[in-house]
């Protein structure tokens, strides 16, 4: 087992890290940048190293400075934690050089999910179900047409090269296919000095779901079941919850079962999570791998028992999924059970630092913070009284988890909790999540990414 | 601008604690700034354990037994990287400088060691080095103050 590892992160997460670490008796070096110099997480670690200013590209994201910081305290692995280095493959390559063992999947895993086209084949071969779309650039008006007759209407044509809504058309029909795909070519070569388009179905107002991948060294691999993220904004989940209402327990077997064949084939290691868009028939389709571990793991925590992070260490450790998950052990083969048992309801709120209504970020001094406990409250938090929010980050102040017997039971701790959450000096989202969770869609399971509009909580941003 | 408003200017510039204010009333302008006692302070690598008993979320800070504040006319050579510092070339070369040695602006006062990468760091301004304030062989973090020097 490791004797030091270092957090290469910042915030909630690092503070999540330390505490899997210390539960483990692993020593801590967390790192920060000046900005983050009276941060709970350098309090917590055994020792601190200040690596850059505020700017995360010369702090949390430079890799000199974090690779030199675990190099002068003699530390023997790097938690990347999520966003940052998590996924930077350079990163994981760096790490291994440099005698560090990086606590996730291996560079080339990481390289491999990182690109959509290597990720889709490699699950289309499993047998997991993607999103249609056309087998690569679109090369003739013709073949676009075709491909949309295929895959059915609408369909979303995508810049190859591009990103951010750029180069991006949504065609509902055969007749707007010739100038809309003329537009989207002329936009992306602008753009991104490339007109290569590709075609997916569009499914709209999804449900986002996806299933948490837990796999050892040698060659073990488990679900650990789903979580439904569909309340977003922007693409920014709001609230996440575990189990899904939509997801039966025959769906969750197939899919499993599906999952683990990819990721056994593909050679995956340690955490992960696989997003599907699920469209209103209850068809899921799969977008991307995260080979990292996600800000939402609690809720999957809390439904399954499993030490997530801990589970990630033990991983990097070399030890095998039948010590870490107590079920396998239980039941004696590898294949134990066909899934992973979900039992009662966690739900999560991601409490940000910005304005309820409008939005807008509201860093600054919490003066006043209040944070709730009591049956089926957990918060993950790096806030404190007097502690600041700084500007050059993510607006995360806690995250609020609510376990409960039932989602039912698991929605009135959640009210309850968010009733006594205070925080004062800065504005939260809190008022928002209360909208939320008050609404009879939200108690319904009536879910999906354009809840938010749909509902009217939010005005739709143009 | 009165002697009484600027009596209240220096009133609310005292009791806050920003470094530096400029007011402007039609042509006239006010400019304080807070004499500057530089006292760095740092969680070195060695000295930050954390008393565990310890009350309150405040974090502990504590402070490297060697850097002592610098006076108002010193200059601290802080470090760009995180790494490890030497004063010489290579082991057993003599130091690049000394305390009491005049520098010149460029001139290479010492090396951090990051990644196996040697850097040189440089000074930025010339004048007389008045203190080290690290030692040969240890870590540094980024902003740590190495020397101290006393410009022309």
């Amino acid at each position: 087992m490791f004797k030091k590892i270092l957090i290469a992160n910042r915030g909630e997460i690092a503070l999540r890290v330390i505490c899997a670490c210390k539960e483990l008796g692993i020593r801590t070096v967390a790192v920060y940048s000046e900005a983050d110099r009276h941060s709970l997480h350098t309090r917590f670690a055994d020792e601190a190293i200040c690596i850059g200013p505020a700017k995360s590209a010369r702090s949390y994201l430079d890799i000199p400075a974090v690779i030199s910081a675990a190099e002068i305290t003699n530390a023997d692995a790097v938690h990347p934690g999520y966003g940052f280095l998590s996924e930077n493959a350079d990163f994981a390559e760096v790490c291994e050089t440099s005698s560090l063992r990086f606590i996730g999947p291996t560079p080339e895993v990481i390289r491999k999910m990182g690109s959509k086209e290597l990720a889709r084949t490699a699950m289309a071969q499993a047998g997991v179900p993607i999103l249609p779309g056309s087998k690569g650039i679109l090369q003739t008006l013709e073949e676009a047409l075709e491909t949309a007759e295929k895959i059915g209407y609408p369909v979303m044509l995508k810049a190859s090269a591009g990103g951010g809504g750029r180069g991006m058309r949504v065609v509902r029909s055969a007749e707007e296919m010739p100038h809309l795909l003329a537009q989207a070519q002329a936009e992306a070569a602008a753009a991104f000095s490339c007109g290569d388009m590709y075609m997916e179905k569009l499914v709209e107002n999804p449900r986002h779901i996806e299933f948490q991948v837990l796999a050892d060294t040698h060659g073990n691999v488990e679900i650990l079941g789903e979580r439904e993220c569909s309340i977003q904004r922007r693409h920014q989940k709001l609230i996440e919850e575990s189990p899904s209402t939509a997801v039966s327990k025959e769906l969750r077997a197939r899919i499993s079962e599906a999952l683990r064949g990819a990721m056994k084939a593909v050679g995956y290691t340690n955490a992960g999570t696989v997003e599907f868009l699920m469209d209103d028939s209850g068809n899921l389709y799969f977008i991307e791998v995260n080979a990292r571990i996600q800000v939402e793991h609690p809720v999957t925590e809390l439904v399954t028992g499993v030490d997530l992070v801990k589970a990630q260490i033990r991983i990097a450790a070399g030890e095998r999924l039948e010590t870490i998950l107590p079920w396998r052990a239980a039941s004696g083969t590898p294949r134990g059970c066909a899934h992973m048992e979900l039992r009662g309801h966690a739900i999560e709120c991601r409490i940000n630092a910005e304005h309820p209504e409008t939005l807008v970020p509201s860093p600054g001094r919490i003066t006043g913070l209040n944070l709730p406990g009591g049956a089926g409250i957990r918060v993950d938090t790096a806030a404190y009284q007097d502690g600041v929010i700084p500007p050059y980050y993510d607006s995360l102040v806690a995250k609020l988890i609510a376990f409960g017997g039932t989602r039912a039971e698991a929605i009135a701790r959640m009210k309850r909790a968010l009733e006594m959450f205070v925080v004062e000096g800065i504005y939260t989202s809190i008022p928002l999540h209360q909208r939320i969770l008050e609404h009879p869609d939200f108690v319904a399971g009536k879910l999906d990414t354009g809840f938010l509009v749909r509902t009217g909580i939010l005005a739709e941003k143009k | 601008m009165t002697n009484q408003e600027i009596r209240e200017l220096l009133k609310i510039f005292n009791e806050s604690d920003v470094a530096e204010m400029e007011v402007q009333r039609g042509s006239n302008r006010l400019r304080l700034r807070r004499a500057e006692t530089v006292k760095e302070v740092v969680v070195a690598p060695a000295a930050a354990a954390l008393v565990a008993t310890a009350a309150g979320p405040k974090p502990a800070v504590t402070e490297p037994a060697a850097a002592p504040p610098a006076a108002s006319n010193e200059l601290l050579v802080k470090s760009p990287i995180v790494g490890t510092f030497y004063e010489a070339p290579s082991p057993g070369a003599p130091p690049f400088v000394k305390v009491g040695d005049r520098v010149e602006p460029g001139q290479i006062l010492c090396i951090i060691e990051s990644m196996k990468l040697m850097n040189e760091i440089e000074a930025e301004v010339g004048g007389v080095i008045t203190a080290q304030l690290t030692e040969n062989g240890r870590p540094v973090e980024y902003g740590e103050a190495l020397f101290a020097i006393r410009p022309r």
